[in-house]
């Protein structure tokens, strides 16, 4: 079979999944950013200083690991800067901060103050950025980054079709709520939430249209109507209630409609647990969403209580990847397969294969995704 | 019906918390005596995290107040202090720079009466090893994001091993991605997922 005949199966494969319909084989979709370039023998520093890099060694791994349907978020450009720009913090970086051959990690700190709130509400959310962008990035860095983005950007789905691999996700944005603890630090931030409730409400709602234009905009630039919303910090089990109702959910739904009404899908790549408010997705648009989980939230409950309402993306645990076994994989995703599919359901690792994967066990996740996930 | 002061703090609200904490203060009242509402306050907390009631966020708020109250006690208390339940040597292991989960484990470690070692980020094990020789601390806390960390943990056991320690401390794991395969890939002795367990755990070791 041709490359593009391959890609028409898979693509449709995964489409029928997100609507909701019957599928011949359960999708496996790939994601594991820093595990690639180990997998393929590239350092982590080159990863993250060749904006091409992550482009061709992940499809490179792809193809080597095999029948894999698509890739959850597009790679390409630079991988510090686009994390740094989500998180509105620090990347401490391989080959600089960083040995050589180390995962890049977020040097969380409060660069945002609480004046800043007030800048924002003064003079607007883009105005902000621009004064903050130098505390958290190298701009030299970073204008090569926005270079290869109005270069580069729009072929990288090209590539993966070429390849025979469908885009779950084509560009990443998130809640307010994320780019703001990122930016104050968490600790600094979570107490914002009960002393200033209402400026940073206010806050939110100023950033939020521009947050909801980055999604629209990659969307625009690939051409893939899919787009990766994501949630870390806001998750259930480490909010009161009270704050999540305000300050989460509402900025969740806004965003999702408006993407919904663009005709984008909402891949909600959210981490950690978010079983206490499962309920209320409900109120999201229906067929419109993708929930992408880590293994924290109770995945079961998930297929419970919005099966008929969105498909679900997982949620093979990091842990398990770097510490467990191909057996312990084959019976995770046995047991995955059985429970949460066939219908509605796209195996992928839960966030992110880690580096410290074990290439047999990436070997077993793609191997039992094919043998229990055949359909009839 | 708890004391106002316990009260308040529980109830996480900051200003009539440390209002009340001031009067009392400066209308004379015994220092210790202050203390100890506070930490019947934060017992408080952990028992509504541990009914699902609090979450996270509330768990920071409360260590924050708490946090201010010693500082507004410390000045006023005799210098011998109160009697703790023991030492604890706390840090996020060698590799990895993440401090915010293990900052929050300190924090309740210390409101509930615990002496902790906080050794902070990027620790390697000959850190640890000095510092639980030179306290004797029976009780070691190890911190790590990702998942690469799981190897600097099982480095840190095997080197407490080594140094023919093991016996005399006992290891607690936490932090986002570690379960009970990371215990028995590190050799620790239990984990916990949140800082609330920690303190459970520290309790049963101390208990023996």
């Amino acid at each position: 079979m041709d490359h593009e005949k391959r890609y028409q199966e898979r693509a449709g494969r995964i489409t029928r999944a997100i609507h909701l319909e019957p599928v011949d084989r359960i999708p496996i979709i790939y994601m594991a950013t820093a595990f690639s370039p180990r997998f393929m023998g590239m350092t982590q520093a080159e990863f993250v200083t060749n904006p091409d890099a992550p482009v061709e060694v992940t499809i490179a791994a792809m193809d080597r690991l095999g029948d894999l349907d698509g890739v959850n978020m597009m790679p390409g450009a630079f991988q510090t800067v686009k994390l740094s720009l989500l998180w509105l913090s620090k990347i401490a970086m391989p080959g600089k901060e960083l040995p050589e051959d180390e995962l890049w990690q977020v040097q969380e700190a409060e660069l945002m103050t609480v004046d800043d709130y007030d800048l924002v509400l003064d003079k607007g959310w883009n105005a902000f950025l621009e004064g903050y962008r130098p505390k958290i990035l190298d701009m030299q860095l970073y204008e090569s980054h926005i270079e290869w983005i109005g270069k580069d950007f729009s072929d990288v789905p090209k590539r993966f079709r070429k390849a025979g691999y469908d885009i779950m996700a084509c560009g990443s944005t998130t809640i307010p709520f994320e780019s703001l603890c990122g930016a104050r630090s968490m600790p600094k931030f979570f107490l914002d939430l009960y002393r200033i409730p209402d400026k940073v409400k206010a806050v939110m709602d100023v950033m939020l249209p521009n947050l909801i234009k980055m999604g629209i905009r990659a969307a625009e630039l690939t051409g893939v109507p899919r787009v990766w919303v994501g949630g870390w910090r806001s998750a259930s089990a480490l909010l009161a209630p009270k704050i999540w109702d305000t300050l989460v959910f509402p900025y969740f739904f806004d965003m999702i409609s408006a993407l919904s009404e663009k005709g984008i899908l909402s891949v909600l790549h959210w981490d950690q647990d978010w079983t206490r408010d499962l309920s209320r997705l409900l109120e999201f648009p229906a067929k419109k969403c993708v929930l992408n989980l880590d293994g924290m939230t109770d995945i079961r409950k998930v297929k419970e209580i919005l099966g008929d309402h969105m498909a679900i993306l997982g949620d093979v645990p990091a842990t398990l990847f770097a510490t467990g076994s191909p057996d312990d994989i084959y019976e995770y995703v046995k047991s995955l397969v059985h429970d949460v599919g066939p219908t509605g359901l796209l195996l992928c690792p839960g966030c992110d294969g880690p580096i410290n994967t074990k290439p047999e066990n990436m070997e077993a996740f793609v191997a039992a995704g094919r043998e229990f996930g055949v359909v009839g | 019906m708890e004391k106002p002061i316990v009260q308040k703090l529980a109830d996480l609200e900051e200003q009539a918390f440390l209002n009340l904490l001031r009067q009392e203060l400066d209308g004379g009242a015994d220092p210790m005596g202050i203390l100890e509402d506070c930490r019947a306050g934060m017992v408080l907390v952990g028992k509504r995290f541990e009914e699902s009631t609090y979450f996270i966020s509330d768990l920071m708020m409360a260590g924050e107040l708490f946090k201010q109250a010693t500082n507004l006690l410390a000045p006023k208390m005799p210098l011998s202090g109160d009697a703790s339940r023991g030492k604890v040597v706390v840090g996020t292991v060698k590799g990895d720079i993440h401090d915010i989960g293990k900052d929050l484990v300190v924090g309740m470690l210390k409101a509930n009466n615990y002496d902790v070692y906080d050794l902070g980020v990027d620790v390697p094990p000959e850190k640890f090893i000095e510092v639980i020789k030179e306290t004797a601390a029976p009780v070691l806390g190890l911190s790590a994001l990702i998942t690469t960390a799981f190897e600097s943990m099982k480095d840190t056991v095997d080197a407490i091993k080594e140094a023919g320690i093991r016996s005399e401390v006992k290891i607690m794991i936490g932090g986002g991605p570690v379960n009970q395969d990371v215990v028995e890939y590190s050799g620790a002795d239990d984990w916990g997922a949140d800082a609330q367990q920690a303190v459970t755990l520290c309790n049963r070791f101390m208990e023996g």
